[in-house]
């Protein structure tokens, strides 16, 4: 078990910079998710972690030890790759076996281990089996396993679930948290999945443009996402955001006046935000329920019924849309006119910079 | 991609990635292939050590050779004296007087001429007719395809027995037929065409497998729709078959002009180059030269008049799959 | 689309496989023609070609061509330069394919220019000077003379490194993470990975191997050193005195019967190596 860490990470493919400075600690036994948008480097930080990519400068140190130089297989660590990369003319116990022998663990080791992951895996009767006589999941199964059996310092998972079927997806989510439950080892895992981040990670790193957004326990970054960037990004459906600017103070929390002119009192402390002339209001929609008192009004005019809540697209008066909640069995229906109740302390706010401010 | 080195029997691509479970990264491949894992300059000219044994058979055996037949074609070359005198361009000046080299040149475009549109035409009409999934598509395909493996020798030897004075099948068939019968390699009229209908029948395979593969590539649904379109099968093919196929028309075009241009062996096994050099081709003038009457130099002269007109036809062909590359890549 | 038409259809597709089973049939008339004859008297051959089917029946010709020349001697030397050349061809192409798709080394890309260059150079253009080269090493009459020259064309080399760029590049940095020394990637994941290509590269090489005329015809002079292409030429070149009609017609067929089992044998990988060539 081996702690990683990143010590001004760098890297240039000739003139592009795809990631400037990456400093990072990851911690002994953690589960750690990069959740990113497409092109954002995390594959190419994996794979730097892993030895497959040169740094263009910077430190990678696993168990206290600089590897910058290390080839890969020096590393101690082992990786699943997206599209498996079994080796196809290999049998299942083959594949699982070739990289102990290549560091010569005596048969009799590379027996048990392979015994003892096929178990874990429910991979006992297909040992025998070439890749090809797989289905897709179990073809991840024997790739988990291909890591498993070299009982690695650390596990690197580059978007190992994106091939899967959906119900398939949420089955092998669940195998890889109990996984990390049994053997506790550290676990890097790239994604630009939130639902996988939110489920896997004891600590999400997310990540756009080669940079760090935030990093933090998935309740951190839900509740109170560091920029707008990740506001938007996580949770589904997406925060909606309304221009807004603040008008005079009243008691100790900002009041704004959105763009449809009607004016709403936010959880923010006065102190905390910066005067910026113009904000952005932020509210996700299971924090903006239907309520016909409220003064902010609009048109519902898409109504989503997802069994356990409805989703309620509205209108505003200024031809701004945005989703709400609403009971399961909510009355609403399309053309329906409504009002829009936000809960202060759900309601947060963007300056011009895009860093976030937050309820008390 | 050129096959100008090769004896009809043929190079092939592998499907891609055939035998693999994954599927190539969406990255540009090109990107990809390039970010090797290099750590920190290991083993960066022990990599070499995978290419050098051929890169030295290769410098030994085609590029000294290439540079030293290009210096002896200025050359005039003695063999049983060993002596050597650089004489420039003579050779070249003496060839372009020569009229055996000139009609060897003659008989070389003619014999393209005639070969190549019969490679194309004939090529693209059994492709279209057996391009089907059945025992008969598959017995028919093997009886066209067939002959290809055969040695240039077998086919001369079996058509010089077919073509015989008098006794051959060709004779049979004409008395049967109640008219005189020929040998057409006797012939200084017809011995070239002679050997153009070998050629073809040798090896009119190649093409059809060229254009069956091609048509395989034509998605199904484009049929459907003209079907639904109420095209009937002449408009199907001008309108939907052809226009798909026209990067492989002019490439089988061009595989074959470069493959003829170097006819030799059945035209020196079957009329040696006669009646009245009517059927001798460059190559086998640059055998005779060379081999024969071992004027080296002049050989190596001629030769050099191959590889430049051999060079034109690959530049062509590469210009027509760069072509089609961009073509098809604007498509998808 | 009307019945009509659909009737109308059906039955131009019959027509058309009709008139290309008869063109197949003109196609092998030459080879059964000569195939029936070879049965034949020499001496019934002289008086009639026109009787293809019925008595008289004969295996001399056969037995003849067993019985008196260097016909397996011949067909010997060509197993052993067509052999010889495929694996080293595979060997070669295969390192060099490798070295060129998926390892770096300074000057990678120029040198793979340089070698592709290759392709453009037609056998002709360095037949003399190879000759010549040849003669003062002493390597005409040799299977080494046979042999060399063909190994450097570079069409191998194109077609491995081809197939080698396209073989997921994960799965080696999965065995690079296994820690599997590079030479170990090669001959344990690489190569297996590659015999689809090796097949092609393999049966192609063989066959033109086999099939090779202009340079053992300028190689190998003495009749021991002949291949079964180049003897087969040699007899024929004093066609009209031969030993007769029959005689000539077994050996075609004699010679041209391996090839073609091995053809009928390997049908499915000939063709689809040919197949595709494509030229993309
Ligand atoms: N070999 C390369 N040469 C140049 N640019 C590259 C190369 N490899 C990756 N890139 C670029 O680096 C950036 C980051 O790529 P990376 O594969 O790390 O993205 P990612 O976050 O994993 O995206 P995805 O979620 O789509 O897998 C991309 O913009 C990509 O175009
Ligand atoms: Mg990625």
């Amino acid at each position: 078990m081996a702690g990683i860490q990143l010590v001004g990470v760098n890297k240039r493919y000739g003139g592009t910079e795809i990631i400037p400075e990456f400093n990072l600690e990851i911690e002994s036994g953690e589960f750690l998710v990069f959740l990113g948008p497409s092109g954002c480097g995390k594959s190419t930080l994996l794979r730097m972690i892993a030895g497959l990519e040169p740094v263009s400068a910077g430190q990678i140190r696993i168990g206290g030890q600089d590897v910058t130089a290390s080839a890969p297989g020096e590393r101690d660590l082992a990786m699943v790759f997206q599209h498996y990369a079994l080796y196809p003319h290999m049998t299942v116990r083959e594949n699982m076996a070739f990289g102990l022998r290549n560091v010569n663990v005596p048969a009799a080791e590379i027996d048990r281990r392979i015994t003892e992951a096929a178990r874990m895996l429910e991979l006992e009767g297909m040992l025998a089996r070439k890749p090809i006589q797989l289905s897709g999941g179990q073809r991840q199964r024997v790739a988990i396993g291909r890591a498993v059996v070299k009982e690695p310092g650390a596990f690197l998972f580059d978007e190992p679930l994106s091939n899967l079927d959906a119900a398939l997806r949420n089955r092998t989510r669940v195998e890889l948290a109990r996984l990390h439950q049994r053997l506790k080892t550290t676990m890097v895992f790239v994604t630009h999945d939130q639902v996988e981040a939110m489920t896997l990670a004891s600590r999400i790193v997310v990540m756009n443009r080669g940079r760090i957004e935030q990093m933090g326990t998935p309740i951190e970054i839900y509740r109170k996402p560091a920029t707008r960037f990740v506001a938007g990004f996580i949770g589904s459906p997406a925060m909606n955001f309304i221009d807004a600017i603040p008008v005079a103070a009243e008691a100790d929390c900002i009041k704004v006046r959105l763009a449809d002119g009607t004016e709403l009192q936010t959880g923010v402390p006065t102190q905390a935000a910066r005067k910026d002339a113009k904000l952005v209001a932020g509210v996700r929609a299971e924090s903006l329920t239907l309520d016909d008192a409220s003064p902010v009004r609009g048109r519902a005019d898409v109504i989503e019924r997802l069994g356990e809540r409805t989703l309620v697209y509205v209108t505003l008066s200024n031809g701004h849309s945005v989703v709400a909640q609403a009971h399961r069995e909510s009355p609403v229906a399309s053309g329906d006119l409504v009002g829009l109740h936000f809960e202060p302390e759900h309601v947060h706010l963007f300056d011009e910079a895009g860093l976030a401010w937050h309820a008390a | 991609m050129c096959i100008c080195l090769m004896k009809p029997g043929l190079p092939g691509m592998p499907h891609k990635g055939a035998a693999m479970t994954t599927t190539l990264s969406a990255l540009p491949a090109a990107a990809r292939a390039s970010s090797q894992p290099k750590v920190k300059g290991v083993q960066h000219w022990s990599n070499a050590l995978f290419v050098l044994p051929f890169v030295l058979v290769y410098i030994a055996l085609l590029v000294v050779p290439v540079v030293t037949g290009l210096w002896l074609s200025l050359n005039d070359v003695d063999v049983l004296s060993g002596d050597r005198a650089f004489i420039g361009l003579a050779n070249f000046a003496r060839l372009w007087h020569d009229d055996i080299f000139r009609g060897a040149i003659r008989n070389t475009f003619l014999f393209v001429l005639m070969t190549t549109p019969a490679f194309v035409a004939l090529g693209l009409a059994l492709a279209l007719a057996l391009n089907r999934q059945d025992r008969v598509g598959t017995a028919l395909r093997t009886i066209f395809f067939g002959s290809s493996v055969l040695s240039v020798t077998i086919v001369t030897l079996v058509w010089r027995l077919v073509f015989m004075t008098d006794k051959g099948l060709l004779a049979n068939v004409m008395h049967s037929l109640g008219l005189a019968s020929i040998n057409p390699l006797t012939s200084s009229a017809l011995a070239l065409p002679a050997i153009a209908l070998v050629t073809v029948w040798w090896i009119i395979g190649l093409p059809m497998m060229l254009f069956l593969a091609a048509l395989q590539q034509i998605p199904e649904e484009i049929y459907e729709a003209a079907a639904m379109d109420n095209a009937g099968r002449w408009r199907t093919f001008w309108s939907i078959t052809l226009p798909q196929l026209r990067k492989t028309v002019a490439l089988v075009a061009i595989i074959e002009v470069i493959l003829q241009f170097q006819l030799f062996g059945q035209a020196q096994l079957m009329t040696n180059g006669g009646p009245n050099n009517s059927s001798r081709p460059l190559v086998q003038f640059i055998y005779e030269a060379g081999f024969q009457q071992w004027a080296l130099g002049y050989s190596a002269a001629a030769a050099q008049v191959l590889f430049g007109l051999m060079l034109i036809g690959v530049a062509l062909q590469m210009w027509i799959s760069k072509r089609g590359q961009t073509q098809s890549g604007e498509s998808t | 689309m009307s019945a009509r038409q659909h009737a109308g259809r059906r039955m131009g597709d019959h027509l058309i496989l009709a008139a290309v089973m008869v063109l197949a049939l003109l196609w092998i008339a030459p080879l059964a023609w000569v195939f029936a004859l070879s049965f034949k008297p020499n001496a019934f051959l002289a008086q009639h070609t026109d009787v293809v089917l019925g008595a008289p029946y004969t295996l001399k010709n056969y037995t003849d061509i067993l019985g008196t020349s260097s016909v397996f001697r011949w067909i010997a030397n060509s197993c052993i330069v067509s052999v010889t050349q495929t694996l080293l061809t595979l060997v070669l192409c295969s390192l060099a394919g490798y070295g060129f798709a998926r390892t770096a080394f300074p000057g990678q890309k120029a040198l793979y220019v340089f070698v592709l260059a290759g392709l453009a150079v037609p056998e002709q253009a360095v037949v003399i000077p190879l000759h010549r080269l040849f003669a003062d090493l002493d390597l005409h009459n040799t299977y080494s003379g046979l042999i060399l020259p063909r190994l450097a064309a570079p069409f191998g080399v194109f077609l491995m490194t081809q197939y080698f760029k396209a073989i997921p590049k994960d799965i080696e940095e999965a065995a690079l993470l296994d820690s599997t020394p590079r030479w170990k990637i090669f001959l344990r994941i690489v190569l297996p990975l590659s015999i689809p290509a090796q097949a092609t590269l393999g049966i192609f090489t063989f066959l033109t191997a086999w099939n090779d005329y202009l340079w053992p015809l300028i190689s190998a002079s003495k009749p021991d050193m002949y291949t079964l292409t180049l003897g087969l030429a040699a007899t024929q070149s004093n066609f009209a005195q031969s030993e007769g009609i029959g005689y000539l017609m077994a050996q075609a067929v004699f010679a041209g019967l391996p090839i073609f089992v091995i053809y009928l044998f390997f049908q499915k990988h000939i063709v689809s190596a040919v197949a595709g060539t494509t030229v993309r």
